[in-house]
C-alpha cells in the first residue's frame, strides 16, 4: 500500500493530476505543466534561527533542498531537533529528503519550520521517520510560504510496538500546498496523534492529507484538524484510516471541523475509513459551517466590537488543537505563531 | 415486547433465499449479444416512435466509446456484454385486457412471491393496509399493471414505460434522460440503449396519489440482463409514494441488472421512493448472483420540492448504486435512508449524492451498513454546495456494524462546500456487535441467531421506521434472513 505516487520534480510526467483520486483537490499538473529549473544553491547567509529558535536544541538545516549539515540523524536519549526547510528561490524548484531514526525508548521533539522566501518556487520535501519500540516522537510543523509558491511535503512515519507519535501541523497555505503524512502502526500498541490547523486567506490553498495504516493490533489513532478559510481560499482535508485484517483492538478517531468565513471560500473534506477487522472502534466527525450567530450577538451585546468578537471566536475554535500539544515550550511558540496570523 | 416477538417470529420463519426458484416460462429472446441491430430489434418490439430509436442508437454509440468504471471498491468477473440476451419476454401478446389473460404460470410466480396482482387483494395479515397498485415487470416486459383505471380517474398516469412511449410520447420525450443524461455513466448509457421496460408515473398538479404505487421486478430467464427504466414526474404540489421490489432465481451465473431511475419533482411536489432489493446474492461460495449496477437520481427542480430515498439492500452479489438528489429548487430537500446488509461473498458499494444548487436547500443522510461473512460494504457519498446556494443544511450519519473477522466495512464521504453560509455535519462510526448485548440477550433465553437478529434490527431501526408499512414487515424479515449463519 503506497499512497504516495513517486513525484520527481525533474519529470513533469510524474506530477499527479486531479484524475488521481488522492490528488483530486490538489491538481499539481494543472499548476505545473513543466518541470521547474533547478534552484541555485543559496549563498545568502542564514538570518535568525527560525520560529523555534528560542527553544534551543540542535538544528538540521536545508536551503533550497541542499543540506547545510547532515541529512540523516540517529536519535537516542532525549533530544530536541529544529528541522529548518528554507527556500530562497525565484521560479525554480528543489527537493530534499531527510531521515530520522529514533531508537528504542528514546525521545525526540522535532520542530519543523518551512521558511519560504522569494517567490513562485516549487519545493518537494520528503521526511522519513522511524519510531522504534517504546520511543516517543513529537513533530510540530509551522509553514510560512509566499502566496505564489508551491510545496509538497510527504512524511512517512513507521511506529513500532508501544511507540508514541504525536504530530501537529499548522499552516497558512501557499498557491498549492500539500502536507501529506503516512503513518503505519507496524507493531502492537502504538499510539498516534495527528493534528492540524490551517488558516487561509487570499487565494491560498492548503491540503492536509493523511493515511494511517493499522497493520498491528491494539493501536490507537486520534486525529483533530481544524481550519478557517477566508476570501477565495481553499482548505482540503483528506484523512484515511485503514484497519487491516488482524488489527484487532484498534481505536481510531478522526475529527475535521472547518469555518468558512468568506462568501467564496471553499472546503473540501474526505474522511475515510477502510476496515477489515471487526473488534475495532472507529469514528469520524466532520463539520463545515460558520461562526455561531448567537455567540457573536452575545459578545457584541456585552460591548465587544463585531470584528473583535469574530477574531476571539475564531481563535477559541482553533486553539483547541494547539492545547493538545504536550510540550509546554513548543505549545507557547505555536500559540503565539497562530495568534499573530489570525 | 411486541417488537421482540415479531423478530422471533421472523427468525423462526427463516429460509435461505426463498425467491430462488426457477420457472419454466415459454420465453422469446432477442439474438444473443449487443449491436445496433439488437437496439433496433428492441425498439421495434416495443413499437417505438422514430425519435426513440435514434435516442437509443445515439446512446449505444456513446456506450461503445465509454469504459467500465473501476473506482468502486468491488471486485467481480467482468461482464461479457456480448454473451448476454438483451431482451427476453414471455411469449404472450402485449396489451392484455384483463388479468385473466395473463399466463397463469406467471401469475403463479407472483402469487408465490406474495405480490398481489388482483386488485381486490390486500396485503395478507396486515389489518387495514392500504391498497397498492403494482406494475409487474418480468424479465424485459411489464406483464400487468393494476389499478390503472382507478388512478386515471384522478389524472394519474401509471403504466409501463413502453406503453407511455406510445400513449404519452410528448411527456416521456420531455423528461426522459433529463435527470440521468445518456452519457452520465457506462451503465446508464448501456441502459439507455437497450432498456426494455419499467414504470412511468405522472402525478398531475395538486394530486395526492391515493395509493402506494409499486413495481415488482423479476428476472426469470437465464443469461439475461435486465435493464429497466423508471421515470416518475410529480407535477406542482403533488405527492406520491413508490415502492420497488426485486427478486431473481438462484443460478450459478452472474446476471446483470443495470437500471436507470429518474425522478422529477416540480414546485411543492414530494416523491417518496422505497426499495427493497433482494436479488439473488449468490451461493455460500460466492458463485452466481446478480450484478446490480444501478443509476438512480432525483431532480428537485421545483421550489420546496422534496424527494426521499429509502432503500434496504440485502441482495445482489455486487451492488453499485448511489440514489442521488439534485437540489435545484429553493428550499428543496433530499433525504436518503439506507440499510445495506452484506453476507457471504456479497459486495456493496452504495451511498448517495446530495448536490445543493438551490438556496436554503436541505438534505439528510442516514446510512446503516451491516457486514457479515466474507462480505464487503462501502458507503460512498458526496455532499456538495454550489457557490450560489446560501443557507444550505446537511446532516449525514453513517454507521457500520461488523459481524465476524473476515468482512470489511468502508466509509468514503466527500464534502465540497463552496458557500460560507452552509452548515454541514457528518459523522460515522464502525463497531462490532457488542458482546455485552449479545450475552444479555442470550442470557434471557434467545439463541445466538435470534439475539443477532434482534440487535441488528435495533441498529437499523432509524431507517426501518422510514419504510412504508407494507415494506417494513418484509424488510424486517429480510434482515434476519440475510444474516442467517453469520455467527458461530
Amino acid at each position: 500500500m503506497n499512497a504516495f505516487p513517486l513525484i520527481d520534480l525533474k519529470d513533469a510526467s510524474s506530477f499527479p493530476s486531479r484524475r488521481v483520486e488522492a490528488w483530486k483537490y490538489s491538481d499539481l499538473r494543472r499548476h505545473l505543466r513543466e518541470a521547474p529549473a533547478p534552484s541555485p544553491s543559496a549563498t545568502v547567509p542564514l538570518v535568525g534561527g527560525g520560529p523555534f529558535e528560542a527553544l534551543g536544541g540542535e538544528a538540521m538545516v536545508f536551503v533550497n533542498g541542499r543540506a547545510v549539515g547532515e541529512t540523516q540523524m540517529m536519535v537516542s536519549g532525549d533530544k530536541m531537533v529544529r528541522l529548518r526547510l528554507i527556500s530562497r528561490a525565484q521560479g525554480t524548484g528543489h527537493a530534499l529528503t531527510a531521515r530520522l531514526s529514533v531508537r528504542a525508548g528514546a525521545k525526540l521533539l522535532l520542530l519543523e519550520s518551512h521558511e519560504g522566501h522569494g517567490s513562485a518556487y516549487v519545493a518537494h520535501n520528503r521526511l522519513e521517520l522511524d519510531v522504534a519500540r517504546g520511543a516517543e516522537v513529537t513533530r510540530i510543523v509551522l509553514t510560512d510560504e509566499p502566496a505564489d509558491a508551491m510545496s509538497i511535503t510527504q512524511a512517512q512515519v513507521r511506529v513500532e510496538a508501544g511507540g508514541l507519535y504525536r504530530q501537529t501541523i499548522l499552516t497558512t497555505g501557499a498557491k498549492l500546498q500539500r502536507l501529506e503524512t503516512q503513518v503505519t502502526h507496524r507493531a502492537r500498541g502504538a499510539d498516534v496523534r495527528l493534528d492540524g490547523v490551517y488558516v487561509l486567506s487570499g487565494e491560498r490553498q492548503a491540503d492536509l492529507t493523511s493515511v494511517v495504516d493499522h497493520v498491528a493490533a491494539d493501536g490507537v489513532t486520534s486525529q483533530l484538524t481544524k481550519g478557517v478559510v477566508r476570501d477565495t481560499a481553499r482548505g482540503v482535508f483528506q484523512g484515511k484510516i485503514v484497519v487491516e485484517r488482524g488489527a484487532d483492538g484498534t481505536d481510531a478517531r478522526m475529527g475535521h471541523h472547518a469555518l468558512i468565513l468568506g462568501e467564496r471560500a471553499e472546503i473540501d473534506a474526505k474522511p475515510e475509513l477502510e476496515i477489515y477487522a471487526d473488534d475495532v472502534q472507529c469514528a469520524h466527525g466532520n463539520t463545515v459551517g460558520n461562526l455561531d450567530e448567537a455567540a457573536l450577538f452575545y459578545m457584541q451585546q456585552r460591548g465587544i466590537a463585531a470584528d473583535e468578537a469574530r477574531a476571539l471566536l475564531t481563535q477559541a475554535f482553533l486553539i483547541e488543537v494547539v492545547d493538545r500539544i504536550v510540550h509546554e515550550g513548543a505549545r507557547e511558540v505555536v500559540r503565539e505563531w497562530l495568534t499573530a496570523r489570525l | 415486547m411486541a417488537a421482540v416477538q415479531k423478530t422471533i417470529d421472523a427468525v423462526a420463519a427463516l429460509e435461505k433465499y426463498e425467491h430462488g426458484f426457477t420457472s419454466d416460462i415459454d420465453t422469446e429472446y432477442a439474438p444473443r449479444g449487443l449491436n445496433a441491430d439488437i437496439v433496433r430489434f428492441i425498439s421495434e418490439k416495443k413499437g417505438e416512435p422514430e425519435w426513440m430509436l435514434e435516442w437509443r442508437l445515439a446512446a449505444y454509440e456513446r456506450w461503445l466509446a465509454m469504459e467500465e468504471p473501476t473506482w468502486a471498491s468491488v471486485k467481480y468477473t467482468p461482464v461479457d456484454y456480448q454473451s448476454l440476451f438483451y431482451y427476453a419476454a414471455p411469449k404472450e401478446k402485449a396489451g392484455l385486457k384483463s388479468l385473466d389473460e395473463v399466463d397463469p404460470e406467471i401469475l403463479a410466480i407472483y402469487a408465490k412471491l406474495g405480490i398481489p396482482l388482483k386488485e381486490q387483494e390486500v396485503l395478507a395479515g396486515v389489518e387495514g393496509a392500504a391498497r397498492y397498485a403494482v406494475d409487474a415487470v418480468f424479465d424485459s416486459v411489464s406483464v400487468v399493471t393494476t389499478f390503472k383505471a382507478e388512478l386515471a380517474k384522478v389524472g394519474i398516469i401509471f403504466m409501463p414505460i413502453s406503453e407511455a412511449l406510445r400513449e404519452h410520447p410528448e411527456l416521456v420525450r420531455q423528461y426522459l434522460g433529463s435527470v440521468v443524461p445518456v452519457s452520465d455513466n457506462y451503465f446508464a448509457a448501456l441502459n439507455s440503449a437497450v432498456f426494455s421496460d419499467g414504470s412511468f408515473v405522472y402525478i398531475p398538479p395538486g394530486v395526492r396519489c391515493p395509493m402506494e404505487l409499486s413495481t415488482y421486478f423479476r428476472i426469470n430467464a437465464s443469461q439475461t440482463g435486465q435493464f429497466e427504466r423508471t421515470l416518475i414526474i410529480a407535477d406542482k404540489g403533488s405527492y406520491c409514494s413508490y415502492l420497488e421490489g426485486c427478486t431473481a432465481p438462484m443460478r450459478d451465473e452472474n446476471q446483470l441488472h443495470a437500471a436507470v431511475v429518474e425522478l422529477v419533482a416540480l414546485d411543492d411536489a414530494e416523491i417518496k421512493y422505497s426499495t427493497v432489493q433482494n436479488w439473488y446474492p449468490g451461493d455460500a461460495e460466492g458463485k452466481g448472483g446478480i450484478y446490480n449496477f444501478v443509476t438512480k437520481r432525483a431532480d428537485c427542480r421545483g421550489d420546496r420540492s422534496k424527494v426521499s430515498w429509502t432503500q434496504v439492500e440485502t441482495g445482489s452479489a455486487v451492488t453499485w448504486k448511489y440514489p442521488s438528489c439534485i437540489l435545484k429548487g429553493e428550499e428543496s430537500s433530499g433525504e436518503f435512508y439506507s440499510i445495506a446488509i452484506t453476507n457471504g461473498h456479497q459486495q456493496a458499494d452504495t451511498g448517495t449524492k446530495m448536490i445543493h444548487l438551490g438556496k436554503n436547500s436541505r438534505s439528510r443522510i442516514i446510512a446503516k451498513a451491516v457486514s457479515a461473512g466474507k462480505s464487503d460494504s462501502t458507503y460512498r457519498g458526496l455532499v456538495s454546495v454550489h457557490p450560489k446556494a446560501t443557507g444550505v443544511r446537511n446532516f449525514t450519519q453513517c454507521d457500520s456494524l461488523l459481524i465476524g473477522k473476515d468482512c470489511g466495512s468502508h466509509t468514503v464521504p466527500y464534502i465540497e462546500a463552496r458557500n460560507g453560509s452552509a452548515q454541514l455535519e457528518h459523522e460515522a462510526t464502525t463497531t462490532r456487535l457488542s458482546d455485552d448485548q449479545l450475552f444479555y440477550a442470550q442470557q434471557r433465553g434467545l439463541s445466538q441467531e435470534e439475539a443477532v437478529a434482534l440487535l441488528v434490527n435495533g441498529f437499523v431501526r432509524d431507517v426501518m421506521q422510514k419504510l412504508p408499512m407494507e415494506f417494513a414487515v418484509e424488510a424486517q424479515k429480510l434482515v434476519a434472513i440475510s444474516l442467517e449463519g453469520s455467527v458461530g
